[in-house]
């Protein structure tokens, strides 16, 4: 058996790491579903589906909120992906009981605030 | 009983059935090679229950389904690049046999030759540059007396981490043109969600970079400098990684 150089010498802990096992998932979706050659094959009546899948996930990678916008919730069913919102949910809720009670702390407070004149965009003739 | 499909995992160069033996395709199933001219594309059999239209449609939406066939995609492709100049195929390339296989690499021989021809001898590294996050407050806000301060201390907060936000795209920036003075090519990605990715702090950089095996040293290297030189940011570097950011035909 020769042992090739393919393995490379185990990296002392630097800034990089080499790749994990098991790889970031989002690392792989991002590469397996939108990169790599794309060749038509045989299952393709459906392709239109998958793309449109791809891009769900794509938006899911790209931003969350832009799926949302667009009606696309499908990861909402899926525990591994809604812990952190659970968090930020929560967070938005205090800060909105936090805000009440200061209001009513405030009675009927004068309306103060930096009200700054609106510019109004002049339309060049 | 089920239908029998031919997933096509990447296409190589000079790639031999010995070289194959030991990687296991999707489902555990045996890797097959299909020669066409000087190409060879990578195969193993699939239940068209699962892989075909049908089943795709259905199984894509679950996330388990998804990673399991993407993870055991990434690994026969890993085990190619390993080997051969290789050219990975988007997940889910599938064909009814190994004839309408050759036809194709035949229809598309030059532009995957010539994707093979900038892959070869080189791999892929993932950068990442992430904010570092600020939550270590050294006074718990939760116990501050009105609703007032808590509401300033947030405001505050956050206001930090906008400014924290822009100084770290500057520096993303610097650590990409260090970087690209050493690879072959570069493509920026757009930033993961950390919902998927589970990151914490903002990713205010992701991109890809083609780097040639003989470089990869210093590539690494400058990775490490760059981590030294802007120790308020994470530079996640990951890699090697087979050429996907960089297979592509040129006419799709």
């Amino acid at each position: 058996m020769t042992e090739s150089d393919l393995s490379r010498p185990a990296p002392a802990a630097t800034a990089y790491q080499d790749r994990p096992q098991p790889a970031n998932l989002a690392d792989i979706l991002e590469r397996v579903l939108d990169k790599g050659i794309i060749i038509a094959g045989d299952i393709r009546v459906n392709l239109l589906d998958i793309e449109l899948l791809t891009v769900k996930i794509r938006l899911l990678v790209v931003s969350v909120d832009k799926a949302e916008e667009m009606g696309i919730d499908w990861w909402r069913h899926d525990p591994m992906l809604t812990v952190k919102e659970r968090g930020l949910a929560e967070e938005n809720q205090e800060l909105r009981d936090r805000l009440e009670e200061l209001e009513s702390a405030q009675g009927s407070g004068s309306g103060k605030g930096s009200r700054q004149g609106t510019r109004q965009g002049s339309r060049g003739g | 009983m089920a239908e029998q499909g031919r997933y096509l995992y990447a296409v190589c160069r000079g790639l031999t059935p010995a070289a194959v033996d030991g990687i296991v395709g999707l489902g555990g199933r045996r890797l097959d090679l299909v020669a066409e001219d000087d190409l060879v594309g990578l195969v193993s059999p699939v239940d068209l229950d699962e892989y075909g239209e049908e089943g795709l449609r259905r199984n894509l939406e679950r996330l388990e389904w998804l990673e399991e066939a993407a993870r055991g995609h990434d690994a026969v492709v890993q085990a190619a690049a390993a080997i051969a100049p290789t050219a990975p195929t988007r997940l889910a390339t599938i064909f009814y046999d190994d004839d309408a296989v050759r036809q194709r690499l035949r229809e598309q021989h030059d532009a995957i030759v010539a994707a093979l021809d900038r892959v070869e001898g080189h791999e892929e590294w993932s950068v990442k540059v992430l904010t570092r996050t600020v939550d270590a407050s050294p006074e718990p806000v939760a116990v501050l007396a009105s609703g007032a301060e808590y509401l300033r201390a947030k405001r505050a907060e956050q206001e930090a981490r906008l400014a924290g936000d822009r100084d770290a795209h500057v520096v993303a920036e610097q650590v990409h043109e260090a970087l690209v003075a050493v690879v072959a090519a570069s493509r920026r990605l757009p930033p993961q969600d950390p919902r998927l990715a589970g990151h914490e702090g903002t990713m205010v950089h992701n991109a890809a970079y083609l780097v040639h095996r003989e470089r990869s040293e210093e590539f690494v290297a400058l990775v490490q400098g760059q981590t030294e030189a802007h120790p308020d940011v994470v530079v996640d570097a990951r890699g090697p990684w087979p050429p996907y950011s960089f297979a592509m035909l040129d006419d799709t």
